[in-house]
């Protein structure tokens, strides 16, 4: 199953840009999520939700994106892949402290991908939201 | 009734990886094994293969046969190549404690393999090659909450 992502805007108290992501993300395609991203912050989002509702599978791969994804969003350049994890020291957040960044915030994260952000200590850099309305209303 | 076995050779490529996955699930749902075990072992034939494609074969051609099978009450996935030597299980556990802007890439892969399968074990592809084994039982709790 290949990645398919679909861009929404929506208005809250800011603009905000809705990528909702439907299939696997694995290493075949996480680097095309990072620069569909790219364009988007290049393009004016500053405030960013991933919609995971029907992402059914995420790599380790995926993580490195999100960590990608983090960046961009925080004006840094995209690191490559085997810089992934250095994204966070390079926005100044701190997993460590489990402090949560809210530029890039995700909703609708399935059981599967939920256990793989917490077994890896991802999820604690994520705001998360249980669905889309939820997450709206929250930015 | 023999017990559910299939086996896939695919390219040693990262675009065929979404074939042993399709695999994986395959014969974990025709077993009937429960949700978070089949999660489990999607998981980790993903990241065992994407390991071998990128950091056994390394750009160069070649293939990996996998196998998933039932044996007893555990799931047990078999994975073969001709790469070079390379022993996943060999890498050290990544340090969660460590921020993670000091972690080392490409670690997760094998932390995820490790809190998703029961054993993982490497040996030798005689011949040439490696034979990397996994196993997970039934159980429908994550590996956390045993």
């Amino acid at each position: 199953m290949a990645l398919e992502t679909t861009v929404e805007r929506a208005e809250g108290r800011v603009p905000i840009t809705i990528v909702a992501l439907d299939g696997e993300l694995d290493a075949s395609n996480f680097e095309g999520l990072t620069a569909a991203v790219r364009d988007l912050y290049e393009q004016g989002t500053r405030q960013l939700l991933l919609d995971l509702t029907d992402l059914r599978f995420m790599a380790s791969s995926g993580l490195v994106a999100l960590h990608a994804i983090v960046r961009i969003m925080h004006g840094e350049a995209a690191p490559d892949a085997d810089a992934g994890w250095n994204a966070l020291h390079t926005v100044g957040l701190d997993a460590a402290s489990g402090s949560a960044q809210t530029e890039v915030q995700l909703c609708g994260v399935q059981p599967a991908v939920q256990r793989v952000l917490d077994r890896t200590g991802l999820s604690r850099l994520f705001v998360t939201h249980p669905d889309r309305a939820t997450a709206l209303a929250a930015f | 009734m023999p017990a559910a076995r299939h086996r896939l050779r695919i390219p040693a490529a990262l675009d065929r990886v979404a074939d042993v996955r399709a695999l994986a699930r395959s014969v974990t749902d025709e077993i009937g094994a429960p949700q978070v075990c089949v999660d489990d072992v999607v998981q980790a034939v993903d990241e065992a293969a994407t390991n071998i494609v990128l950091h056994g074969y390394r750009g160069r051609a070649g293939w990996l046969d996998v196998a998933v099978e039932r044996e007893g009450d555990r799931v047990v996935i078999t994975i073969e190549d001709d790469a070079p030597p390379f022993d996943p299980t060999a890498h050290p556990e990544p340090d969660l404690t460590i921020p993670a802007d000091r972690r080392r890439p490409g670690g997760m892969g094998i932390h995820l393999i490790r809190l998703a399968m029961d054993a993982v074990a490497h040996r030798p592809r005689p011949g040439g090659g490696n034979i990397l084994t996994m196993s997970r039982t039934l159980d429908p709790r994550p590996m956390e909450e045993r």
